[in-house]
């Protein structure tokens, strides 16, 4: 009997009329049976990647909302997002910075000069135009501060710290530590009287002789070496938040703006000497200006690679699998439950139940026998004494499991008696 | 389009020229122009894939657990050659070697691609797509692009029991003897009438016959001959739990019982085929899977290979109602109808048992399960607690099978419950009794 698959299958005809299309799983509309195989020419294949330009213009579309989206976004931020920046800062827009501040004195005509570190300070600085010197706690080094100390023109320090304050502004002494609030000028300084109330206060000044002392000390101003110096004890006043109110504005402009060009030294980060000693090179400066550009191109080549071993030959086919269910699953099930719940009584009616479905047959007895009758066949049978095979055979279940081990070997032992017997 | 390893390996190569140039900058961008501008020659130059023509050729069909070659023409029309990877996507279960293939087909002419399959499973198996990956003249870039070209192998059940065809075809042939006998007993059918030669039963002569004639004649008998068997095969939830071992992968997760179970009705069908009854076959789960009727003994084995082959076990309860009406309503004379299920006391308990009578009114019904060999297994463990407890869950259920056997029995159901390699020659020696028994 061979199994040579009839090469033409003959159509189904009345006398061998064939179905055989599996409802669930079959193509609908497919012929059925045998003759689905063997019909029609040989098939040609339809290309069926997309043309590079039918991709192009199927995802143009989406290219295209994503370039207006990224144009719009980056217009976004540039318009309207603060420009970050630390306290009093002339760039920065945030609530405590100063950018309100800058743009408002260049409008008057001061022309601004941003100095991020003392060395620029110094080159920007002229013998007409005003220093002014925030956030000192980053300048806190000596160097530094003998570098500030011989810059030209006019001085404003905002919120010195104690180090500053002696290399700037000899002669004056920080005192208490009082609320910013609005007060009074209470002096004569023509800058303050012109302003009139302001949010003033932080540190209190005590300045040396000749110099005026106003908002109960929290600015003071004084000439020195042919210099107007002029100490702030809190920058409030001058940050966007605060310009606004009373007269801050005016005695902002009013300090900052004294002279034709202020040079803003607010620094946003802790400088250090940047003076080098000569022949000291750090490592980053030995290696050659070509390394780095060469891990570009060695990136650029990972890249590539990259590309080579991701792109696949053909796409990754799916295929439906039918379920893998054990058959014995439920069986392994309970014995599990058997085990978990030490169902020692189950299991030995089970174990007893199988040996004497197999025993009855062989002892000549018939299913409906009674357990005493099978016991005392077994005991004429079988080395044991009726009360043995009773116990074996009908007992009470085994209080452990070792009793139960035990209970399944004996009854093996029996079932082997009766058989050889 | 994809890039080779050819690229990387420049790109490398160029950090080096980076590395040493005067303006490293305009180094990198120099590279990248370079390898930009050879990638686009390259692919401009390499032959295209789209324009190829493929065609296949070859076997539809194949026995689970043989191989099966198909062929594929591809032929390039384009004006230049076409030199690179192919690869020919089947269904994994489909075991497609090998996995990729050098291609080089020069303008105007064309190529045979052979893949080999080995399917693990029955079933209709399809092509997935082609895809060709088309090298550049510098082999830093390629074209690739795919083709579908449909094809379908259907894996026909292995029938392995065939191995047992011939020892059962002896005892048929025991059975009715190469040459009629005169013995009339049960099981037998009037054959003819012929001469008496010296040896044969003087009390089977034919003494009204002999009074017509001269000469002596005697009645010969013959075992029945046209009878109907219906193999009923049950698809439904419990035909999809896998007993033994795959004996086509060696998976030891097992066979599920369908396939046993279609091995087991092949037999049985060759058999029943040879001693002259007709076979008939019908699938079913909660509808009618497969039906196949009528076909002749000659095409009786690749008819039902064929209806076997997509049928799956589908994860629904038997509707054992609705298979007894599909039997009654396609078996009008008295047959045997062998059921081919699971013997789970709780789905027969349920779905079989109440429809039972009728059905065996009229049918002589031979119900075939597939047992599990795993749970003889647990049966026999001695040697820890556990296992003990595993032994009673599996005497559990053989006691329940013993139980339900003895119910079937007694509504005059013949049971077979084999393990998964004797179920075939048990069914085929159950059907033989019965023959000779003269039941059917």
């Amino acid at each position: 009997m061979s199994l040579d698959p009839p090469a033409p299958q003959p159509a189904p005809g009345p006398a061998a009329g064939t179905l055989a299309s599996p409802p669930a799983s079959g193509a609908p509309g497919a012929p059925p049976g045998a003759s689905a195989a063997d019909a029609g020419p040989p098939p040609a294949g339809t290309p069926v990647s997309p043309r590079v330009r039918d991709s192009w213009r199927r995802t143009r579309g989406v290219f295209g909302v994503l370039a207006i989206m990224v144009v719009l976004a980056a217009v976004t931020v540039l318009i309207a997002s603060p420009r970050p920046g630390g306290r009093l800062d002339s760039e920065a827009t945030t609530p405590v910075g100063a950018h309100a501040l800058a743009q408002l004195l260049r409008d008057q005509g001061v022309e601004v000069r941003p100095a991020g570190t003392v060395e620029k300070a110094r080159e920007l600085a002229t013998p007409d135009s005003l220093l002014l010197v925030g956030r000192t706690e980053f300048l806190a080094d000596s160097t530094l501060m003998a570098e500030l100390a011989e810059v030209p023109g006019d001085r404003l320090l905002i919120e010195p710290v104690t180090q500053a304050l002696q290399a700037l502004a000899p002669g004056v002494s920080a005192g208490a530590l009082t609320d910013v609030e609005s007060r009074e000028p209470g002096c004569d300084l023509p800058a303050a009287l012109r302003a009139g109330t302001a949010m003033t206060g932080g540190v209190s000044y005590n300045g040396p002789a000749g110099s005026r002392s106003c908002y109960g000390g929290s600015v003071i101003a004084f000439h020195a070496a042919g210099r107007q110096i002029t100490v702030v004890g809190s920058g409030d006043f001058m940050t966007n938040e605060r310009l606004a109110g009373d007269g801050n504005a005016a005695l902002a402009m009013n300090l900052a703006g004294a002279r034709p060009a202020v040079v803003w030294l607010v620094p946003g980060l802790p400088q250090t000497s940047g003076a080098r000693r000569e022949g000291e090179a750090t490592l980053t400066d030995l290696i050659p200006p070509g390394v780095n550009w060469a891990f570009l191109q060695l990136f650029i080549a990972v890249a590539l690679v990259a590309v080579w071993r991701a792109r696949r030959l053909g796409p990754v086919v799916a295929e439906r699998l039918p379920v893998v269910v054990r058959a014995a699953e439920t069986v392994e099930g309970r014995g599990r439950l058997y085990r978990s719940r030490r169902a020692r009584d189950r299991a030995a009616a089970a174990l007893r139940a199988a040996t004497l479905d197999r025993i009855i047959p062989r002892l000549g007895l018939t299913g409906d026998a009674t357990p005493a009758g099978v016991v005392a066949a077994v005991a004429m049978r079988t080395p044991l004494d009726s009360h043995q095979a009773g116990a074996l055979l009908y007992g009470a279940a085994p209080d452990d499991d070792a009793g139960l081990v035990a209970l399944a070997r004996h009854l093996d032992i029996l079932e082997r008696q009766v058989r050889d017997s | 389009m994809a890039l080779t390893g050819r690229t990387g390996l420049l790109a490398a190569l160029g950090a080096i020229v980076v590395l040493f140039a005067p303006q490293p900058a305009v180094a990198v961008l120099g590279v990248l122009a370079l390898l930009t501008a050879l990638v686009v020659a390259d692919l401009l130059l390499a032959g295209g894939v789209r324009p190829l023509r493929l065609e296949r050729s070859g076997e539809r069909r194949v026995r689970l657990g043989d191989a099966v070659e198909v062929t594929l023409t591809v032929t390039n029309p384009g004006p230049r050659r076409v030199r690179g990877l192919i690869r020919d996507a089947w269904s994994p279960s489909a075991r497609a070697l090998p996995r990729q293939q050098s291609l080089d087909v020069p303008a105007g002419e064309r190529r045979r691609v052979v893949t080999t399959l080995t399917p693990s499973r029955r079933g209709e198996r399809e092509s997935a797509v082609v895809t060709v990956r088309s090298l550049g003249p510098l082999g830093l870039a390629a074209r690739q692009g795919s083709h579908a070209v449909p094809w379908t192998i259907r894996v026909l059940p292995p029938f392995l029991s065939r191995s047992h065809l011939p020892a059962k075809l002896s005892r048929l042939r025991e059975l009715e003897g190469r040459h009629p006998v005169l013995i009339r007993g049960q099981g037998t059918e009037f054959d003819s009438l012929r001469e008496y030669v010296a040896g044969d039963d003087v009390r089977s002569i034919d003494w009204r016959a002999t009074a017509r004639r001269n000469d002596v004649v005697v009645r010969t008998w013959r075992p029945e001959r046209d009878r109907r068997v219906l193999i009923v095969l049950d698809t439904s939830r419990t035909s999809a739990g896998r007993v033994g071992v795959d004996p086509a992968s060696g998976d030891p997760s097992g066979w599920p019982r369908l396939d046993w179970s279609m091995d087991a009705a092949l037999l049985l069908a060759a058999l029943a085929a040879r001693a002259g009854d007709r076979v008939d076959f019908l699938a079913h789960d909660r509808t009618v899977r497969a039906w196949v009727s009528g076909a002749s003994r000659t095409e009786l084995l690749s008819v039902l290979v064929n209806a076997m082959a997509p049928i799956e076990a589908e994860l629904v309860e038997a509707d054992s109602e609705g298979m007894v009406a599909a039997v009654m309503a396609r078996a009008a004379h008295r047959c045997l109808v062998v059921l081919l299920t699971d013997l789970n006391p709780a789905a027969l308990e349920e779905g079989l048992l109440p429809v039972l009578p009728q059905l065996a009114s009229r049918h002589l019904v031979l119900l075939a399960a597939v047992s599990d060999p795993r749970v003889a297994a647990m049966a026999e463990g001695r040697d820890t607690a556990e296992q003990v407890y595993d032994a009673a869950a599996a005497e559990h259920l053989r006691g329940a099978r013993r139980r339900m056997t003895a119910r079937l029995r007694r509504h005059g159901v013949e049971v077979v419950d084999a393990l998964p390699d004797q179920i075939a020659p048990a069914l085929a020696d159950a059907y033989l009794a019965l023959k000779a028994a003269g039941r059917l």
